[in-house]
């Protein structure tokens, strides 16, 4: 068993100038009630107390809404192509482990089947401290796809709210290293470790929705074809991007290029199998209607994915619930599956 | 009156008079409504009516096939007239379920005003001019007006003018003009290169999810001017110039047609305040035109319509 290490909640400021002399350190960061991890300045730690989640998911620092791939200028012997270079080491703090495992997910497509260089980059220079959940939203149910609140495994540190202190799980080397020069951070004591034991066994507790995950690639595929569950329960669905922006895990992008007076740049954006456009090809449109388009989201998360990878694409964070302009509620969908084709069926 | 409702879509359902209703059912989160889109008349029976029945329901009557009967309230009435007007929906098809409304609260407001989260609230409790606030088993009391959406604060029609029928009795608007234009007022009390520098910030968060587009009635295009890629508009990726220019030429797409459901600002998961570029357009349409978008079935759409009279030099 790992030692323990703890610090007291108002040396946070402190461990983060520390950490701040060798990363770019991120934290939760409220912008007109928008949450999301961005620079720290230095002196407000206050997110200890009004941070949830955020509303943007981390996965933003690693796949940004839009980012440059390279500029380009036409020159005599054709195109000179410039790939900004993004090395900087940061840190992320208090990180969530739904979120994490969000990193970890999107880990599968963009580092071990392809190597996404923009991703990597920022991967592979990036930290993670994660901060357990001690107040769960109603709308969480992480606990149905085998994340816990206090879940520790894709954090290299993993705070611990035990009252007046943190404790510290040192779960990667990286995340040891952080702490051999802080000063503040103290051996956690055999007491410290029942009070993080008490308080991941409530907190698990207070995650109230639940879904039925057993079997669940199998029984979308049983109804995969079922068109008029699909049509029913896509028909409150508004098409927008939200759940699927705003999702730890989804990671689809667009690509442009810009080109002015022989200069420019490309571009990729997020994008969203919401979207009627995304699926447009010059013949034809296979999801041009949007029953299928729900079906495809419901399916790529908790069909195609555990095929692939054995895993669902979802981490129960809840933010697809709480964010959707109609309150169209993906756990309502899992629970209610038609166990076989009822109707007519439909590719 | 919930149980007049539900007996009244029963009934539209069981005469075969519609193939569908719309209207609003319980949602999944704590102080939530979700629509309800069905044909099943066992299902009419989950149809609520409260003070959290924010979609504005129009927006499906351009996707459901057949008759449909839609529960409106004075927002969603005004765009149910406004598709009319411009040969989205066909009258005949449609049966209008008017539902009066004094105001819908804001949960946005309500979770600043008491510095919780939905989901930590125990109960809201609305009392005339007072709305009572339970968090922790504490109740605290704050002025109604101060809970309501702007735009309800700003509504002119809060009983649908067009309707077949009405459930209830007509109700006045909570109207509050200095509240519900405090932003614009804001906005224009500002120097020019301080809102630019405002709305530069606001574009700066936006992430081009179209959750603003896709949920207005007003948005009825088969392809958005934003999807066009010869000649290309604005990017598509989201940089906040190519953002802000999205949201004014979808802001002059919709004037005249905009109802002030708010439903878009409510939306943005950005939190950008499109209200107050929508409600200043339709203010100036009906200073510049005389013209209140969906009040009137049989007037022409302000956009589609041209009189020589108002003509600039330029077109005349």
């Amino acid at each position: 068993m790992t030692t323990k290490k703890k610090i007291s909640k108002k040396d946070i400021g402190k461990l983060l100038g520390i950490w701040s002399q060798w990363f770019s350190v991120l934290v939760p960061s409220k912008e007109e009630n928008v949450a999301k991890m961005v620079g720290w300045d230095g002196k407000d730690v206050s997110f200890l107390v009004w941070y949830r989640n955020t509303v943007v998911p981390p996965k933003a620092n690693f796949l940004p809404p839009v980012e440059k791939m390279f500029s380009f200028q036409q020159n005599r012997h054709g195109y000179h192509v410039e790939v900004p270079q993004d090395e900087q080491k940061r840190l992320i703090f208090g990180i969530r482990p739904c979120d994490a495992r969000g990193i970890t997910m999107i880990d599968k497509v963009f580092v071990e089947t392809y190597e996404d260089c923009y991703y990597l980059s920022k991967r592979k220079n990036t930290v993670l401290i994660g901060l357990s959940c001690t107040n769960p939203y109603d709308s969480c149910f992480c606990t149905s796809l085998g994340v816990k609140p206090t879940e520790s495994a894709d954090v290299d540190l993993m705070f611990t709210d035990i009252g007046d202190e943190f404790l510290i799980e040192e779960v990667t080397d990286k995340g040891k290293e952080l702490l051999a020069s802080a000063g503040m951070v103290k051996e956690a004591t055999k007491a410290d470790d029942a009070k993080a034991k008490t308080v991941q066994a409530t907190v698990s507790g207070m995650v109230i929705r639940k879904v039925d995950t057993k079997d669940i690639a199998r029984k979308l595929q049983a109804c995969f074809s079922d068109r008029d569950y699909w049509e029913k329960v896509a028909a409150k669905c508004i098409s927008c991007g939200v759940c699927t922006f705003l999702c730890p895990t989804c990671f689809c992008f667009d690509i442009c290029d810009e080109l002015v007076k022989k200069q420019g740049a490309r571009y990729r954006g997020w994008d969203s199998c919401s979207f009627r456009l995304y699926t447009k090809m010059p013949m034809e449109n296979p999801r041009e209607e949007k029953w299928r388009r729900v079906r495809q989201k419901v399916c790529h998360k908790y069909q195609f994915y555990p095929m692939n990878f054995d895993v669902a694409a979802c981490t129960g964070c809840g933010r697809c619930i709480r964010l959707c302009p109609v309150n169209w509620d993906v756990t309502q969908i899992l629970s209610s599956l038609p166990a076989s084709v009822t109707s007519r069926g439909d590719k | 009156m919930e149980q007049e409702l539900r007996k009244e879509a029963r009934k539209l359902l069981e005469e075969g008079k519609v193939d569908h209703i719309i209207g609003f059912a319980p949602g999944s989160l704590k102080f939530s409504t979700t629509p309800l889109i069905t044909k099943e008349k066992e299902e009419v029976a989950s149809l609520v009516i409260n003070r959290f029945m924010v979609n504005n329901l129009a927006k499906f009557l351009t996707e459901i096939p057949g008759r449909v009967g839609i529960v409106a309230k004075g927002c969603d009435g005004r765009s149910i007239v406004s598709l009319i007007q411009d040969n989205q929906v066909v009258r005949e098809n449609v049966v209008i379920i008017g539902v009066p409304c004094s105001g819908l609260i804001d949960i946005a407001k309500v979770e600043k005003l008491v510095g919780k989260d939905r989901d930590e609230i125990d109960d809201i409790a609305l009392q005339g001019e007072k709305v009572t606030v339970t968090v922790d088993g504490k109740r605290k009391d704050f002025p109604a007006k101060e809970v309501f959406f702007e735009h309800c604060l700003g509504c002119e029609f809060s009983t649908p003018q067009e309707h077949d029928t009405l459930i209830g009795e007509r109700v006045a608007a909570v109207g509050h003009e200095e509240l519900n234009r405090k932003r614009i007022k804001e906005l224009k009390d500002m120097a020019p290169k301080q809102r630019w520098a405002f709305w530069k910030e606001q574009f700066t968060r936006c992430i081009r999810c179209y959750a603003c587009r896709q949920v207005c009635p007003a948005c009825f295009c088969e392809r958005c001017f934003v999807e066009e890629s010869q000649p290309q508009w604005v990017s598509p990726v989201p940089k906040w110039q190519d953002n802000l220019v999205f949201q004014v030429i979808r802001n002059i797409h919709v004037a005249g047609r905009c109802t002030d459901c708010g439903e878009c600002e409510r939306v943005c998961p950005q939190n950008i305040p499109l209200r107050s570029l929508s409600k200043e357009m339709s203010d100036l349409v009906d200073e510049m035109f005389h013209y209140k978008a969906g009040t009137d079935k049989n007037a022409p759409s302000l956009m589609t319509a041209y009189e020589h009279a108002e003509a600039e030099d330029l077109f005349r």
